[in-house]
């Protein structure tokens, strides 16, 4: 049994020979063979502790859990919610909800037909499609199957747990007023970001700022477990606009209504509010819905009357006759002799429609006479023109800080022509935008108070200055009330129940070869209730198509129509008239 | 037993037990299992199918749709390997003592089989199995079982060759290099290192001499670097042992996520289920990396107190072979040795392979590990040895008597001797 029986009996073995038991196995044999297993063993639980527990081994367990972590711990973004827009009275205009999008891993998904089949189906797109999709993608490592689901369509997807597909949270833009805000408003892109519009302008105040968060993934990317939150997401600000929806639905309507009776090209309309010069509606045809911008072409992205500048023609000539008045030289009661119903200056005859005769300055705007504008220009300087223009706000940007905004032109000459200079005094020569003839307009409703032109609802640091005598802006402006009237040049401007001041223009449009002579700007610019004006409106009317074309004719019924609408819409009460029973039961109420 | 043993045998313990003295004790067929020994599997394979649930949860669920496909057939394993252990314990160690030659011709008949394309099973490059339809046979896996009985009877029967001379040497060395050499076309490693290693000590503890077995170790040293160094992937996977680092995103790429799970347990694990390596990070997580995850999951602690039951384990089987050496039952302390190296050579090897202390691979955990074949084959090697110590113990319970009882043969031994 022991080692000496052990030695003593192989010593005697082979003098024994076989079919003898040799020797018993050895004790020591074993113990050594145990001994070497507990070593090892010990030896590697000295390794696993190693591994383990032991703080500070280069290859411990500090490095082996950052070596894991690195590999699981991913950051995911957090999509912030985007600011609302709305209108001044808190209608929405823009507004973000959440919705999912399914993309997915080539190189995880496993390109079989059930598994597109499930997928496709789920989807509702079609499988060879997404077949196609799969092998275009196959050497990438992310594509988008379908975005922006329907969270419960996104589920059903989510819930036939194929491997590498994976579901994210985005925030969708939907536009409630469609196409009768989208110029203001603009719209996003696909991913979130302003592309066009106030939601370009303001992207940096709507987009608010995403967050992230730390999560655990297994191989196949799918989130196992969150992991900490890093930052949380902060949601945009919300943007108020100044204008009034009900105003806006009012002149969309109008505008396309008009635009389709005169079969003009393109038609703005521009409504400020007097008293602090907000824009209470801005309409363009023709417009788009930003819903669904799959046919949409250029030109009806434009917010025309903040992109387009034009030659704004007679609708200049108050400014000109403020001007006038300004110097002194000429007073309300002046009177110019328009006889024989032209004047020549060198290279250019300018015509009245008729032979107006001796008149004061008052009719030379209802009557909208060239020949009287011209020669009491003409006995003005061309920069004492200019300057009031430029008071007015003509050729500066009005600070809206819309993209794409122009600022018109208004050319200082170091050396007039006198055709030029005549010109200038009816809006030829410079041009501008609809917004900044109404906000140049918005001054004479105000007395003479300039304040620029905004698109926010109660916008801070706006200043506002005088810029021209108050006596002398009223007596304008009480001129401009009699274009409405029956001789005036603007009588379809009228509206029943209030005063109307403004002046219309007719504006030959430039071609390739000079002034076109069939092709019109139609144009009205006016306000109301003309003795206390609450709203300035502009309405310019694009190439009709009609017989008619004058600003007469064309924008000053679609000003009557929509001044009429935004008043009463205002609850501005009715003026009394005598010649109005229904004026007096409304002033009554 | 070879004619020397059955003659020796009876003349030597001359148990006389009367049918009533007898009785009086214990009847010899009442002799008791090794119940201690059964408790312990009984845990590890516990631990084993808990294990195999846990880390195949992901992998299950990805592949087969049901996350308990693994752990489910994993106990179906389980009940047919105790059946098949039942079986085998049923059976004489007579069978094994004296049919050893057989099994190693068995060994070498499954080694070339599995090699004849058609018959064997390719899968990663290994042609390692057999497909029965209902499940596949890893050959080498019944050759460990056959090696263990070849060598305890064979060394057994003829000690004498072993101590004196060559004759026994050359025949056991000759055995080992052949089935060695298979394996290796196969080619499993892995298996190469255990039966090899599993047969030297057999081989150590037989009593062969000790310059013969040092030619022996350095000559199985040199093969093994031979081996290694001749085949570029297995240098690749050696030095990829020592840094894997170096390529984690390629031939380190298993061992680094290996790693990962064991630094991820400290202590006291992350908690049973939340390993995040399982989640497709570490490749065969359930089969030859499953300690990773149970380190992972449970922590050091979860690591000693698992290699605390395979030590105590095997430390039951050593001890019934001490009790065969005590006996002078040669076969019975071989073959439980030889089962107890072998278990403790996959055990060191595969907790070692997926903790970066050893190279190589492809080694399952026993009785832990996924995997029928292995599960099978282990069983049986349970049910071999317990029968042995069914035998030890139903001797001894005869032995004692002889001194105090009146010395008179007595049929049941009379049955033993022949």
């Amino acid at each position: 049994m022991n080692k000496k029986v052990t030695t003593s009996k192989r010593k005697q073995a082979p003098a024994k020979g076989k079919g003898l038991a040799i020797a018993m196995l050895a004790k020591w044999r074993f113990h050594f063979t145990v001994a070497v297993i507990a070593l090892l063993l010990l030896a590697l639980m000295w390794h696993l502790a190693f591994l383990q527990v032991v703080p500070g081994n280069e290859r411990g367990y500090e490095f082996l859990q950052g070596q894991g972590n690195a590999r699981t711990i991913r950051h995911e973004t957090i999509n912030a919610y985007r600011g609302l827009i709305t209108d001044r009275n808190g209608e929405p205009l823009a507004v973000s909800s959440p919705v999912t999008s399914v993309w997915a891993n080539p190189k995880l998904f496993k390109n079989d037909d059930g598994q597109l089949r499930a997928v496709a189906k789920a989807l509702g797109l079609k499988q060879s499609e997404l077949a196609a999709k799969f092998d275009r993608f196959a050497n990438k490592e992310f594509m988008y199957l379908k975005r922006h689901l329907p969270p419960h369509k996104a589920e059903a997807v989510m819930a036939l747990g194929v491997d590498g597909v994976y579901a994210t949270t985005e925030y969708q833009r939907f536009y409630p007023a469609a196409e009768v805000a989208s110029h203001l408003v603009g719209f996003v892109d696909v991913e979130g970001k302003g592309q066009e519009g106030l939601e370009l302008a303001y992207d940096h105040w709507l987009k608010g700022e995403a967050g992230a968060k730390r999560v655990i993934k297994d191989l196949k990317g799918r989130v196992i477990k969150d992991a900490g939150l890093i930052r949380a997401a902060l949601s945009g600000k919300d943007v108020r606009l100044s204008i009034d929806l009900r105003l806006q639905y009012m002149a969309h309507r109008e505008l396309k209504t008009a635009l389709k009776a005169y079969k003009a090209k393109s038609g703005s309309v521009v409504i400020l509010d007097v008293a602090s010069s907000e824009v209470l509606a801005m309409v363009n045809q023709p417009s788009y819905n930003p819903n669904n911008r799959s046919k949409i072409k250029a030109k009806q992205l434009r917010n025309r009357a903040l992109t387009d500048q034009y030659e704004p023609g007679s609708t200049m000539k108050p400014l000109t006759i403020l001007a006038a008045l300004e110097t002194g030289k000429f007073s309300k009661d002046t009177v110019v002799d328009t006889n024989p119903g032209y004047v020549r200056v060198p290279g250019k005859t300018f015509v009245d429609p008729v032979n107006y005769g001796e008149i004061n300055l008052e009719r030379i705007l209802t009557k909208s006479s060239q020949v009287g504008i011209v020669k009491l220009a003409l006995q003005m300087e061309p920069e004492t023109i200019r300057d009031i223009y430029q008071r007015f706000g003509l050729g500066a940007v009005t600070g809206t800080g819309f993209p794409g905004e122009r600022t018109g032109t208004l050319p200082n000459r170091p050396k007039w022509h006198v055709t030029e200079h005549a010109n200038f005094s009816f809006g030829y020569g410079m041009s501008l935008t609809a917004a900044q003839l109404a906000q140049a307009y918005n001054v004479i409703a105000n007395d003479g108070t300039f304040r620029p032109v905004s698109i926010l609802h109660h916008q801070e640091g706006v200043e506002s200055h005088q810029v021209a005598d108050p006596a002398l802006v009223k007596q304008v402006r009480k001129m401009l009330s009699t274009v409405p009237e029956k001789e005036g040049t603007g009588k379809l401007a009228q509206i029943t129940d209030y005063p109307v001041a403004g002046k219309t223009g007719t504006v030959h449009k430039l071609g390739s070869k000079g002034y076109a002579e069939n092709r019109y700007m139609s144009l009205f610019a006016g306000m109301a209730p003309a003795d206390a004006p609450e709203i300035v409106a502009v309405v310019m009317i694009n190439e009709p198509g009609t017989q008619a074309y004058s600003g007469g004719k064309v924008a000053a019924p679609v000003f009557s129509r929509v001044a009429e609408s935004a008043l009463r819409l205002l609850r501005v009460p009715p003026r009394v008239s005598d010649s109005s029973q229904v004026a007096m039961v409304g002033g009554m109420q | 037993m070879t004619e020397l043993a059955a003659v020796k045998l009876p003349a030597k313990r001359k148990p006389k037990v009367s049918k009533q003295a007898a009785s009086a004790y214990a009847s010899p067929a009442m002799a008791s299992v090794d119940w201690p020994l059964l408790t312990l599997l009984w845990a590890i394979v516990s631990c084993g199918i808990i294990l195999v649930a846990s880390s195949s949860v992901s992998i299950a669920d990805s592949l087969f749709g049901d996350s308990l496909h693994f752990a489910k057939r994993h106990t179906v394993y389980i009940v047919l390997g105790m059946i098949g252990a039942c079986f085998i314990a049923a059976l004489p160690s007579q069978l094994w003592r004296r049919y050893g030659p057989l099994f190693l011709l068995l060994a070498l008949i499954l080694l070339t089989l599995v090699l004849v394309p058609g018959l064997g099973k390719r899968v990663n490059g290994s042609q390692r199995w057999f497909n029965l339809g209902f499940i596949t046979v890893q050959a080498s896996e019944v050759v460990k079982f056959c090696v263990i009985v070849f060598f305890a009877s064979y060394l057994s029967r003829r000690q004498e060759d072993l101590l004196y001379g060559w004759k026994g040497f050359g025949i056991s060395i000759a055995s080992v290099v052949l089935i060695a050499a298979l394996l290796i076309l196969e080619p499993d490693f892995g298996s190469t290192v255990v039966i090899t290693v599993t047969a030297m000590s057999m081989l150590f503890l037989a009593g062969v001499r000790l310059h013969q077995f040092l030619l022996l170790v350095l000559l199985g040293a040199g093969g093994l670097a031979v081996l290694a160094t001749a085949t570029p992937y297995r240098l690749q996977r050696l030095v990829s042992y020592l840094d894997p680092w170096a390529d984690q995103y390629g031939g380190g790429y298993q061992l680094t996520q290996s790693l990962i799970a064991f630094g991820r347990g400290e202590w006291f694990g992350s908690g049973l289920g939340n390993s995040i390596q399982k989640l497709f990070y570490l490749p065969e997580a359930h089969t030859d990396f499953i300690f990773a995850i149970l380190a992972e999951e449970f922590g050091l602690l979860g690591v000693l107190l698992m290699l605390g039951l395979f030590v105590a384990f095997i430390a039951r089987i050593l001890g019934i072979s001490r009790r065969a050496m005590a006996a002078d039952d040669k076969f019975a302390a071989l073959a439980c040795f030889g089962v107890a190296a072998m278990f403790s050579t996959q055990v060191l090897i595969n907790v070692g392979v997926a903790s970066g202390f050893l190279p190589t691979k492809g080694l399952t955990l026993p009785f832990v590990s996924w995997g029928g074949s292995s599960l099978i084959a282990n069983f049986a090697l349970i049910g071999f040895i317990l029968r042995l110590d069914w035998e030890l113990r139903r001797n001894a319970l005869l032995k004692p008597k002889v001194k105090r009882m009146p010395r008179k043969k007595t049929k049941a031994v009379e049955e033993l001797a022949a």
